[in-house]
């Protein structure tokens, strides 16, 4: 029996990813009515780290050490870049917001004063991001001539002590390894599993006695991502005492724990929010735009609701979570059919070296904006006043090789929320301009 | 380093191996050394056909008996590398009908039985078929796995004493009197300079053969044409089809496990390195395909490659398909170097036949003569070969399963310790356990995740051993990672671009490989 409901709202948000969440969250906090449909389980292919600008110029590799100075190059060099239609000042606001937002749910996420920080990842390399969980912030301690020990966990597949530490010796003195054999029957292979085992009361403390009796003597210790899903800073906390070390984690490949906290701290914030509507895996279906209407149905398993709202904001990602679609011969935005900014042909879409520096054409491709966010068409005309497009959906935005995703995705998502609530202030007693 | 052989082979692919074992078992001690790693040439870069012969009545009838002939010889003596699919000559609206009429009568003449299919029964047989097919012939063409076939044929070389080098590249030879005296290669990953003294040396390098032969002072003249293929990401048809017409691009569909293989194209080149498929080439093999079997357009494709058919050139210029695919065999004797031979040319289907004419002259070089027992003498089937197998694979994991163990790769059910073991072979058998070359020898990134994943576990694995060198831990992953992608790149729309996303995502937005040390 498929069940029927109505709702009406000010904000339709399609897409539960980073940007997604954002903008609802935003939304919620300026009081706006707010519904959000998607899969939110794309968490678990997020590293959980915020990324502002990493690399700039990408062709030559240049890892930066502050946003800013890459900042000044890429908005000569790429005038529509998202960022290029806010100003760096407003990425790091929305951060601002998006961190407060966090922290009300028990997430704790920091910066440091001097710019970008770079995080030792599970294959050893550095990343530069600029706002990483309170769990992994330690791992800047790194350079500071500290003796620094790596564990790793027998059975849990895809994270390797002694390849982290091959990483790290290019750089730094070797660190020590250590491999912790679980005593447990319970199948740690799946990091979800073993992240839950770390918040059993008395399991950080059998790690401890494990790294104890192994006579390693170090000052900091990295692990896996995988230090307890709820309550991670309290389980790392728990964990440094016993062992009486500084400790950092360590991001690996994806199902990712501080994703899965990220998706869980929204989830939670949010559902305290009765203004909200989270429609988890809806899929949106027949949009119609009036002038000042949207009308969406999302469907899910046996609920179809019937949406009326004054704004979408569509933040449905890319190829992945099918924001956008690839034929054989051309790139196609699936729900409203917007136009997209594409390379040609598809003999431009990839280069030959999957490791290019300067990046795969394909990834510039996407939607593209006036400096609000909202669609254009190829006249360069807003195709409606109230329809905005927010996080990697957006074109000439190249976030895996610029280190940019998260900033692009809060950057477009609280532009595009602010602009509407400018607009549409709802006490004000007029939905229209 | 110093070794002493009977013979030296150059060239790991399946005529290589194929020699190795048949001098072996003539009671020769053999040394084959390969540059890369098995079947890193055209072996490993076709469709894995064991020709019935039919595709060749037209241009070729001497290749196409011969086909015939050998792939008998192979079902009953390799049963194991083949599984016996049957196949179909279709011909659908607009195809020459001359070509049609004259078909059974040239696969008579060269003793292929070609059975007339009704198109209506053709579609019950096959039901991925078009439903425009104007006309079907029934022959014995079958799939054959090229990798298991060179594995075997090296392990049977290995198991009566003789050896292989891998990743062992010949730099020159030392010649005196007419003879060569030693050959001096390169061990490619610990850069070591080997001797190799040898009674007689054989030039197996298929598509490198001219250079191989240049060492020596032989000018070898040949043309290289590139065929393309696309692995489908299941399988379409039961048997393998072929295009009932001349020769084209895009015309032959072999299953191979549980995938199928479309292709190919004939385009010439200039050198036999760094051959891969553009997209251009990719879409006309589809375009071509679909008009025999409709659903191809829309299949989902999760790999292509190219490999590059060695032709010695007679001259002329027509399309390459005409130059003949039989093999040549050149004894380098008239040419002032006593002790060295060519082989190069011909077909998989063929190779064991190759291989028997290459060391008959071999063994009259050192005046020793010993017939060929290969025609009847089974390949013996052992474990290092079944891993290369999708369907014998998750038959084996089930036993290895007891041993509570984990997946390398959740896509294809690769288990750690398969892994494990396919280590030992490779070490038993002269090979470097390292990404690469575990991935040739298991179903490691060959499922739908193109590698992401088990990629980075098997590094991970590799690193907890004792015996992999981590300072390569990244440039291994690299490689690997770009030669898949080379395979990949061509073919990334819908859902095989979903994945290749989540690739970029996880080894370049989060591990930043790009930005570390040199691209590959």
């Amino acid at each position: 029996m498929i069940q029927k409901q109505k709702i009406s709202c000010n904000v339709m948000i399609i897409g539960a990813g980073f940007a997604g969440m954002t903008a609802c969250a935003r939304a919620s906090e300026l009081g706006l009515k707010t519904v959000i449909a998607g899969n939110s389980s794309q968490f678990y292919f997020t590293s959980g780290l915020f990324d502002l600008l990493g690399v700039y110029p990408p062709a030559e590799g240049n890892v930066l050490k502050t946003p800013e100075e890459g900042y000044v190059i890429l908005k000569k060099e790429l005038p529509d870049h998202p960022y290029s239609k806010t100003g760096l000042k407003q990425v790091q606001n929305s951060f601002e917001f998006i961190t407060r937002f966090l922290k009300s749910a028990g997430l704790e996420y920091r910066s440091s004063s001097s710019g970008n920080i770079s995080v030792l990842t599970g294959a050893g390399t550095f990343k530069p991001s600029f706002l990483v969980p309170e769990t992994i912030k330690k791992c800047q301690m790194i350079n500071q001539g500290r003796k620094l020990l790596i564990i790793d966990f027998k059975g849990l597949n895809g994270f390797s002590a002694k390849q982290v530490a091959a990483g790290l010796k290019k750089k730094y003195a070797a660190p020590h390894t250590l491999s912790i054999k679980l005593s447990t029957q319970k199948d740690v292979r799946a990091p979800v599993h073993l992240a839950s085992m770390f918040e059993n009361s008395d399991f950080p403390e059998q790690i401890a006695r494990k790294i104890s009796s192994s006579g390693f003597k170090a000052d900091i210790l990295g692990m896996p991502a995988v230090c307890g899903i709820n309550r991670s800073l309290d389980v790392l906390r728990k964990l440094e005492k016993k062992t009486n070390l500084e400790i950092f984690e360590i991001p690996m490949m994806p199902p990712s724990i501080p994703g899965l906290r990220l998706k869980n701290a929204f989830e939670k914030q949010l559902s305290k929010i009765n203004r909200v509507w989270f429609l988890n895996q809806a899929k949106i279906e027949s949009p119609v735009m009036n002038e000042n209407k949207f009308i969406l149905n999302a469907v899910n398993q046996n609920m179809v609701t019937r949406i009326e709202a004054d704004c979408v904001i569509l933040a449905s990602g890319r190829f992945q979570s099918k924001g956008l679609f690839a034929h054989r011969k051309k790139i196609f935005e699936p729900l409203f059919n917007l136009p997209v900014y594409q390379p040609e042909h598809r003999n431009l879409w990839h280069h030959r070296n999957f490791f290019e520096k300067k990046g795969h054409m394909i990834n510039s491709a996407g939607i593209e904006t006036d400096n609000l966010f909202r669609p254009v068409d190829s006249y360069g005309s807003v195709i409606h006043k109230n329809l905005y497009a927010a996080g990697a959906i957006l074109a000439h935005n190249d976030w895996t090789r610029l280190k940019s995703g998260s900033g692009v995705s809060v950057v477009s998502a609280c532009t595009a929320v602010n602009d509407f609530y400018n607009r549409h202030k709802p006490n004000s007693g007029s939905s229209s301009e | 380093m110093n070794m002493e052989t009977d013979i030296l082979i150059i060239g790991g692919g399946v005529t290589g191996t194929g020699i190795a074992r048949d001098l072996t078992l003539r009671g020769f001690n053999v040394i084959l050394v390969e540059k890369k790693d098995l079947n890193a040439g055209a072996s490993g870069g076709n469709h894995g056909l064991l020709h019935s012969g039919a595709r060749y009545i037209h241009s070729d009838p001497e290749a196409a008996k011969e086909c015939q002939q050998e792939q008998k010889i192979l079902k009953k003596l390799a049963g194991h590398c083949i599984e016996e699919t049957g196949g179909l000559f279709v011909a659908v609206k607009g195809d020459e009908l001359n070509y049609i009429q004259d078909f059974p009568m040239l696969c008579e003449k060269s003793g292929i039985e070609a059975k007339a299919v009704d198109p209506g029964k053709a579609l019950e047989m096959e039901p991925a078929l078009s439903k425009d097919i104007i006309a079907a012939y029934q022959v014995n063409d079958a799939s054959i796995n090229p990798f298991k076939l060179s594995i075997e044929n090296m392990n049977s070389a290995i198991a009566s004493g003789s050896s292989c080098l891998m990743h062992t590249k010949i730099e020159n030879f030392k010649i005196e009197n007419k003879k060569i005296i030693y050959a001096v290669a390169r061990d490619e990953t610990g850069g070591k300079t080997i001797k190799i003294r040898a009674k007689a040396y054989i030039n197996a390098s298929g598509a490198w053969a001219k250079k191989v032969a240049a060492m020596a002072g032989i000018t070898v003249n040949m043309v290289f044409s590139m065929g393309s293929l696309l692995v489908t990401d299941k399988r379409v048809t039961r048997r393998v089809i072929n295009r009932l017409r001349v020769p084209a691009d895009g015309d032959i569909l072999v299953p191979g496990g549980v995938v199928s293989i479309l292709g190919t194209t004939s385009i010439r080149i200039k050198e036999p390195d760094r051959a891969y498929p553009s997209v251009d080439e990719v879409d006309r093999i589809i375009e071509q395909g679909e008009q025999m079997i409709p659903a191809l357009k829309e299949s989902r494709y999760i790999r292509a490659y190219s490999g590059v058919r060695p032709l010695v050139s007679m001259g002329g210029d027509g399309d390459d398909r005409d130059v003949s695919r039989g093999f040549t065999l050149l004894d380098h004797e008239k040419e002032g170097v006593k002790n060295f031979i060519t082989i190069t040319g011909g077909k998989l289907s063929t190779y064991r036949l190759m291989a028997e004419k290459t060391s008959d002259i071999a063994c009259r070089k050192l005046g020793i003569r010993k017939k060929c027992i290969t025609a009847i003498t089974p390949l013996p089937s052992t474990i290092d070969g079944e891993w290369s197998e999708p369907a014998v694979f998750s038959e084996k994991s089930n036993d290895l399963e007891t041993l509570q163990d984990s997946y390398l790769c959740e896509c294809e059910m690769v288990p750690e310790k398969a892994v494990h073991r396919v280590i030992d072979a490779i070490k038993n058998s002269g090979g470097c356990p390292g990404l690469e070359s575990i991935a040739l020898r298991t179903r490691i990134g060959k499922g739908t995740c193109q590698g992401t994943y088990c990629s980075s576990r098997v590094i991970s694995y590799l690193c907890s051993r004792d015996d992999y060198r981590t300072d390569n831990t990244l440039k291994d992953l690299k490689r690997f990672l770009n030669e898949r992608w080379k395979g990949e790149h061509s073919l990334l729309w819908d859902q095989t671009l979903v994945h290749s996303s989540l690739k970029e995502m996880i080894h370049c937005g989060l591990f930043c490989l790009e930005t570390e040390g040199e691209s590959y």
